[in-house]
């Protein structure tokens, strides 16, 4: 009986895959492409317009404005309708919005280019304490009217803070602005609603 | 034959019949309080600051507030309807969870109960069909060839 001699290499064993002559470069170009889109992405983003001066629709722009009243920040009453004759940009805001803090210096410079008696800006309170309010003002500066009145933000239906309405010194609702504003963006809607 | 086929759908019908005529009744008995309309109107619309969550569900502000303004409007004595077409007219259609009936948002609607009808009428073809094509019988040659087969 003779036995069989053990070898190492069994003779199953697959012979190994000989190089390809041809070198892909699928992981090369793949990286290019992918590469190609985020700098694509990157170009549009850093080149579009900033998300502030934001016309959005609404029911109730060309219609009479809801009526806002109730106490301001001294304790007597502030109304909207106090206000007619002139233009009156609405603004709901609140003190622990970050965007209605960023925009805050732009309402301030508008409300410094533009006389109380042409246009005036319009603070409504978005759920917050008046002492907080108080307190932002103080710091932040801004001289209008600020008004709490809680039915105003169904009122207008608003949907989030920071939101404004432009109206005409008629009284109509002409412009609805969400999120941020910026000084430059309402002289500008105010010279278009005004044909200048 | 055929009252026995029909007879578990007769006995359907004063079921239901009478599940309708108590359920109608029930709802009839006591109607709604205030604080309920309440909330069955703001069960209908969107809270407009969260994602997927009623007026009803969420203690967000404007929600809270929408609430506020529907129990106002509902101890006015407006209908459920008027109070609806309130909150509409100040954010727009797409306030309302549940589409209006009418317009292009009443197809929502219209178009499974079409769906419905045409896969029920569809059933009903196929099964008539089915029952008047004519039954197969073996003939004179199928049993020919099935003695044959046999060897007989």
């Amino acid at each position: 009986m003779t036995a069989t001699p053990l070898t190492t290499e069994s003779p199953m064993t697959p012979a190994a895959p000989a190089p390809s002559e041809r070198p892909r470069h699928t992981a090369r170009w793949a990286a290019l492409a992918v590469g190609a889109v985020i700098a694509l992405l990157v170009g549009v983003l850093a080149t579009r317009p900033p998300a502030s001066d934001v016309v959005a629709p609404s029911p109730i722009l060309g219609q009479p404005a809801p009526e806002i009243e109730g106490p301001g920040l001294d304790g007597t009453t502030v109304r909207l309708s106090d206000l007619r004759g002139r233009w009156v940009l609405v603004n709901f805001f609140a003190t622990w919005c970050i965007p209605c803090v960023r925009e805050h210096p732009e309402l301030v410079r508008f409300s410094e280019r533009h006389p109380a008696e042409e246009a005036v800006v319009l603070a409504v309170v978005y759920d917050d304490q008046p002492s907080d309010v108080a307190k932002f003002f103080a710091v932040r500066g801004g001289s209008w009217p600020v008004v709490d009145d809680a039915g105003a933000k169904v009122d207008f239906g608003v949907r989030g803070v920071p939101e404004s309405f432009l109206v005409g010194p008629d009284g109509i609702v002409r412009t609805r602005l969400v999120g941020g504003v910026t000084a430059e963006g309402l002289d500008r809607l105010l010279r278009k609603a005004e044909g200048r | 034959m055929i009252v026995r086929r029909w007879l578990p759908y007769l006995l359907l019908v004063p079921v239901l019949g009478m599940a309708l005529f108590v359920g109608a009744r029930s709802s009839d008995s006591a109607p709604p309080t205030p604080a309920q309309r309440t909330s069955r109107i703001a069960a209908q619309v969107r809270c407009p600051t969260c994602e997927g969550l009623s007026a009803a569900e969420s203690e967000a502000p404007a929600s809270v507030a929408i609430r506020r303004e529907i129990r106002r409007r509902v101890d006015a004595g407006q209908p459920d309807q008027e109070v609806r077409a309130f909150l509409v007219g100040r954010y727009g259609r797409d306030i309302l969870l549940t589409p209006e009936g009418s317009g292009v948002a009443g197809l929502v609607w219209a178009l499974p109960v079409a769906g419905l009808v045409l896969a029920a009428g569809g059933l009903v073809v196929t099964f008539r069909r089915r029952n008047a094509a004519p039954r197969r019988t073996a003939t004179a040659e199928d049993r020919r060839l099935v003695e044959q087969a046999l060897g007989r």
